[in-house]
C-alpha cells in the first residue's frame, strides 16, 4: 500500500482559509475612501487618519475569521514632487501566506497601505 | 530467528514503563522561551548596521533608489535569518524618500501574538533622504 502526501491542500476547506486578495484589497480600498476619501493633507489630521484606516482594515480583517495573524501598515505623504520607493521583502510560507499593497493617491496626498497576512 | 529476542524486549519494556506511571513528556514547542524570542534589542542593532553600511554618504536618486529599496529589504532579511530566532517568520519594509519639506507619517498596527511577536524598526535620515526601515517578526506555532 502506498500513501502520497500532498503539500497543497485544494479542498473547499483550505480554499475558504487561504488568503484572498481581492476580498482584503476591496476591505482596504473601502478603509481608505472612508477616511480621507475627500480631505486636504493637513499634518495635524494626520494622526487620526493613519490610525482610522488601520483599524478600519483591521476590524474587516477580524470579520473574516480566517487563521490569520495580520500586519497592517500605512503611509500617508503629503504631495510635493518628493519620491517615495518602499519594498519589502518576507519570509513566509508562500502557500499558505500572503500580501496585499494599495496604492491611492488625491490632489494633496499619497497613501500606500499594506496588509500582510501569516498563517497559524 | 535472530529478531525474535528483540521483539520480546520491547513489549516487556513498555509494559515496565506503564507499571511505573511514567508518561513520555511532549516535546513540540509551541511558544518560544526567553533566549529565542524575536527581542528587539536583539534584533535593532542589525537593521542599523545596514542602513548605515549602506546609506551614509547616498543621495536620492530616481533610479538607483528603487534597486538600493529592494536590496535593503533582501540584506536585512537575510542577516536576521542568520542570527538565530528558529521558527520565526519575517517581513521587513523598507520605504526610502526624498526630504523635501514634506510631511510623511508611517503607521502600523498588527494582530497577532504579543507573547511570541514583535517587531523592530530604525530610522536613517540623511540631507537628501529619510529611511525607514521595519522588521517584523511572528512565531509559526
Amino acid at each position: 500500500v502506498s500513501r502520497r502526501f500532498q503539500m497543497e491542500d485544494n479542498s473547499p476547506a483550505a480554499l475558504q482559509n487561504s488568503f484572498n486578495v481581492e476580498e482584503v484589497s476591496q476591505i482596504i480600498k473601502e478603509g481608505i475612501e472612508s477616511s480621507i476619501g475627500t480631505s486636504q493633507y493637513q499634518q495635524n489630521k494626520v494622526n487620526q487618519w493613519t490610525s482610522a484606516i488601520i483599524e478600519h482594515c483591521l476590524n474587516h480583517l477580524t470579520r473574516l475569521e480566517k487563521p490569520f495573524k495580520y500586519v497592517v501598515n500605512c503611509v500617508i505623504m503629503q504631495k510635493n514632487g518628493a519620491g517615495l520607493h518602499t519594498a519589502s521583502s518576507c519570509f513566509w510560507d508562500s502557500q499558505t501566506d500572503g500580501s496585499c499593497t494599495i496604492k491611492w493617491e488625491s490632489k494633496t496626498m499619497h497613501a500606500i497601505v499594506n496588509v500582510f497576512a501569516l498563517a497559524i | 530467528m535472530q529478531d525474535e529476542p528483540v521483539a520480546t524486549e520491547q513489549p516487556q519494556q513498555q509494559q515496565q514503563q506503564q507499571k511505573e506511571g511514567e508518561e513520555v513528556a511532549n516535546t513540540y514547542v509551541i511558544r518560544p522561551n526567553f533566549e529565542s524570542k524575536f527581542r528587539p534589542l536583539l534584533a535593532k542593532p542589525v537593521i542599523h548596521e545596514v542602513l548605515v553600511e549602506r546609506l551614509t554618504d547616498k543621495a536620492y536618486d530616481k533610479e538607483a533608489t528603487s534597486g538600493l529599496c529592494k536590496e535593503l529589504t533582501d540584506e536585512i532579511k537575510a542577516r536576521l535569518r542568520a542570527n538565530g530566532f528558529e521558527r520565526y517568520k519575517f517581513v521587513v519594509q523598507v520605504a526610502i524618500g526624498e526630504q523635501r519639506g514634506q510631511g510623511v507619517k508611517m503607521a502600523c498596527r498588527c494582530l497577532w501574538d504579543s507573547d511570541s511577536d514583535n517587531y523592530v524598526q530604525d530610522i536613517f535620515m540623511n540631507d537628501s533622504l529619510f529611511c525607514v526601515a521595519v522588521a517584523f517578526g511572528v512565531f509559526h506555532y
